[in-house]
C-alpha cells in the first residue's frame, strides 16, 4: 500500500506544483490535437457529408478509404509519414521530421476517418422524411451539406469529440514522427511512456490524470453546445 | 422510361406524357408504386428521368430553425413573398416566427405545400397533398392548390377518389407498378378499362348534375336525382360516383316508396362479362353499371332489353 500511496502522493505534488516542463508538455498536447482535430474535422466533416448524401463515382472507394483509416494502427501512420519525412525521403527537404508540425499531419490523418466515418453515419441516419425533404428542395452542395450538419448536429459533435479524443491520447503516432525530444516534441502521452520506463510513475500517473481531466472537459463543453431540452 | 428498381419489377412505365395546363391524378392502391415514381421524377431515387420540377413529399419535412426560414428554403426573395402569401391563404401566417419543431403535422404540411406552390418550376409533383389535411379544411386548401398551378402541369399522386376529383384533370390508375389506363379523370371513373382498374378506383358510375345540400343530405340532379355523401357547395356543379359493385339489381320494378332512397327503373342495354363477374348496363335515364354475379344473372333472367329494378344505398355514393 505504501507504494500506491507514494505514487499518488508523488502525482499530486507534480500537478500541483505544476513545474515549466509539465506545463509546456500539457501545452504542446492541447496545441497540437486541437490543430489537429480542427483541420481533421474541416476536412473529415465534409467528406462524411458527402458519403451520406453523395451520389459520386469514387464514393464506395472512398468509403472503404474511411473505414480503413479509422482502424488505422496510429503507431503505422507514424511509421509511414517518418519515412516520407525521413531526411532522404521524398518530403525530407522540408525538415519536418522530430517537429510538431509532423505530429500534426499525423494526427490529422488520424482524425479526418473518425470525423468522416461518424459525421457520415449521423447524416445517413437521419429520418427518411428530412432526407428525402433535403433532396427534394433541390438546393446547392454548400447548403445541402449545411442543413444536413445543423440537422444531424449531436452525432456531427460526436464526431468532433471522437477525433480530438483519437489524437489527445495516442501515443505511437506522435511517438515515431515527434521523437518524444524534451521540450519540444514531448507530449502528455509520449512522457507517460518515457517517464514509466524509467520507474517515475508519478509524473506518468500526473499526466494521465491530466489526459482524463482534457477529456472530461471536452466533451463537458461539446455536451454544453447542444442543449439536452432542445431535442 | 420509369424503372425501378433496375430491372423494373416493381416499377415500369414506358412514358407519361402531360400536357400543359394538365392535371394528372396517378391513383392505385397501396404499395402500387405511386410515390416511387413520383421520387424518381423528383430526382430523389434513380430509375428515370428527374425533369425540373416543384416536388411535395408524402411526409414533408421542416428543418431545425424558424418557420419563416423553412418556407424560404430554395426559394428567391420574390418567390418567398408569395410562399407566404400562400401560407397566409392557407391560414398559417401566424406560424412564422415559431421554431418549425413546434408546429403540428397539418401545420407542417401547409407549410411545405406553401413553398413548393412558390417555386417556378412548371412542373409540380405532389404526393397526397390534402390527405393530412382535416376534412373541414380540404376544400378551401384544394381551392389554393388548383389557383396557384393553373397554368402550369401536374402529377399528383393520391388513393383518395375524393383528393382525385377535386384536384385531377386526367388520370393514370396504376397496378403493380404498371400504369392500366389513362384518360380524362370522368371517362375514367366511368368506364374502368378492366376489372382490376374498377376494384382499384372503386368506381363504375359517375353521373353529373347539380349539388344540392339541404338539412344534411346532399343530393345530385342531373337527369335523375341521386343521394349521397361529400363535400360539396350547394348549387355547385359536381359528380356522383359510386362503384359497380354497390348497385343491386332487381327483377321486377320496383314501387316508389320503401327505404332506399336511390332507385329507378330501365331496361338493359348490355351484359358483359368482367372477370368472374358480369357487368350489367341499365338504361334508367343515365347508364348505371352493375357487377353480379353469373348465378344471380341467371336467378334474376337478366338479357338485355329487360326491364330491372336498380337501387343503391346513399351511404355508397360520394357527391365531389
Amino acid at each position: 500500500m505504501g507504494f500506491l500511496f507514494d505514487v499518488l502522493r508523488d502525482a499530486f505534488r507534480a500537478i500541483i506544483e505544476f513545474d515549466p516542463e509539465l506545463r509546456r508538455v500539457l501545452g504542446l498536447s492541447l496545441t497540437v490535437s486541437g490543430v489537429a482535430t480542427a483541420i481533421g474535422v474541416g476536412i473529415g466533416v465534409p467528406v462524411g457529408v458527402a458519403l451520406a448524401l453523395g451520389r459520386f463515382r469514387m464514393r464506395r472507394v472512398l468509403r472503404i478509404l474511411v473505414d480503413v483509416g479509422m482502424g488505422m494502427p496510429p503507431v503505422l501512420a507514424g511509421l509511414l509519414l517518418l519515412i516520407l519525412f525521413w531526411r532522404a525521403g521524398p518530403l525530407g527537404g522540408l525538415g519536418l521530421a522530430f517537429t510538431p508540425a509532423a505530429m500534426v499531419v499525423a494526427q490529422v490523418l488520424l482524425a479526418i476517418p473518425i470525423a468522416a466515418g461518424v459525421t457520415a453515419g449521423a447524416v445517413s441516419g437521419l429520418p427518411d422524411a428530412a432526407l428525402e425533404q433535403l433532396a427534394a428542395l433541390r438546393l446547392s452542395r454548400w447548403k445541402t451539406g449545411v442543413i444536413a450538419v445543423s440537422e444531424a448536429r449531436s452525432g456531427v459533435l460526436a464526431s468532433v469529440a471522437a477525433s480530438f479524443g483519437r489524437v489527445v491520447s495516442e501515443v505511437g503516432a506522435v511517438l515515431i514522427v515527434g521523437g518524444n525530444i524534451l521540450g519540444e516534441t514531448r507530449v502528455l502521452t509520449t512522457l507517460i511512456v518515457q517517464e514509466s520506463r524509467q520507474g517515475h510513475f508519478g509524473l506518468a500517473v500526473a499526466a494521465g490524470i491530466l489526459l482524463l481531466v482534457i477529456s472530461l472537459v471536452v466533451n463537458v463543453a461539446i455536451g454544453g453546445l447542444e442543449p439536452q431540452w432542445r431535442r | 422510361m420509369i424503372r425501378y428498381p433496375a430491372d423494373g419489377s416493381i416499377l415500369s412505365i414506358e412514358s407519361l406524357d402531360v400536357a400543359p395546363g394538365e392535371r394528372l391524378i396517378v391513383f392505385g392502391p397501396n404499395g402500387a408504386g405511386k410515390s416511387t415514381m413520383l421520387r424518381i421524377l423528383a430526382g430523389v431515387l434513380p430509375g428515370g428521368p428527374a425533369p425540373a420540377a416543384a416536388y411535395l413529399p408524402q411526409k414533408p419535412h421542416l428543418f431545425k430553425g424558424s418557420t419563416r426560414w423553412n418556407l424560404g428554403l430554395g426559394l428567391d426573395p420574390e418567390q418567398t413573398t408569395r410562399a407566404a402569401f400562400l401560407a397566409a391563404t392557407m391560414g398559417v401566417d401566424h406560424l412564422f416566427g415559431q421554431p418549425a419543431s413546434h408546429l403540428s403535422g397539418g401545420e407542417i404540411h401547409r407549410i411545405a405545400l406553401a413553398r413548393v406552390l412558390a417555386r417556378p418550376e412548371t412542373l409540380v409533383l405532389l404526393d397526397e397533398p390534402l390527405a393530412p389535411i382535416d376534412v373541414s379544411s380540404r376544400r378551401d386548401l384544394a381551392r389554393v392548390v388548383l389557383e396557384a398551378i393553373s397554368d402550369r402541369s401536374a402529377i399528383i399522386v393520391t388513393h383518395d377518389i375524393e383528393e382525385a376529383v377535386a384536384l385531377g384533370t386526367h388520370m393514370a390508375v396504376l397496378i403493380g407498378g404498371r400504369i392500366r389506363q389513362r384518360d380524362e379523370i370522368g371517362s375514367v371513373l366511368s368506364h374502368p378499362g378492366d376489372a382490376d382498374v374498377a376494384a382499384a378506383i372503386g368506381v363504375g358510375n359517375l353521373i353529373e348534375g347539380i349539388a344540392r345540400v339541404s338539412g344534411g343530405v346532399t343530393r345530385l340532379e342531373g337527369r335523375i336525382e341521386i343521394v349521397g355523401s361529400g363535400l360539396v357547395v350547394d348549387g355547385s356543379s359536381g359528380r356522383a360516383v359510386f362503384g359497380a359493385e354497390a348497385v343491386t339489381l332487381f327483377a321486377t320494378p320496383l314501387a316508389d316508396s320503401g327505404s332506399a332512397r336511390n332507385h329507378w327503373t330501365g331496361a338493359i342495354t348490355g351484359i358483359r362479362s368482367s372477370g368472374r363477374m358480369l357487368e350489367v348496363t341499365v338504361d334508367c335515364g343515365v347508364e348505371i353499371v352493375a357487377l353480379v354475379t353469373p348465378g344471380s344473372a341467371d336467378g334474376l333472367g337478366l338479357a338485355v332489353g329487360s326491364q330491372v329494378g336498380v337501387a343503391v344505398k346513399a351511404a355508397s355514393v360520394k357527391i365531389l
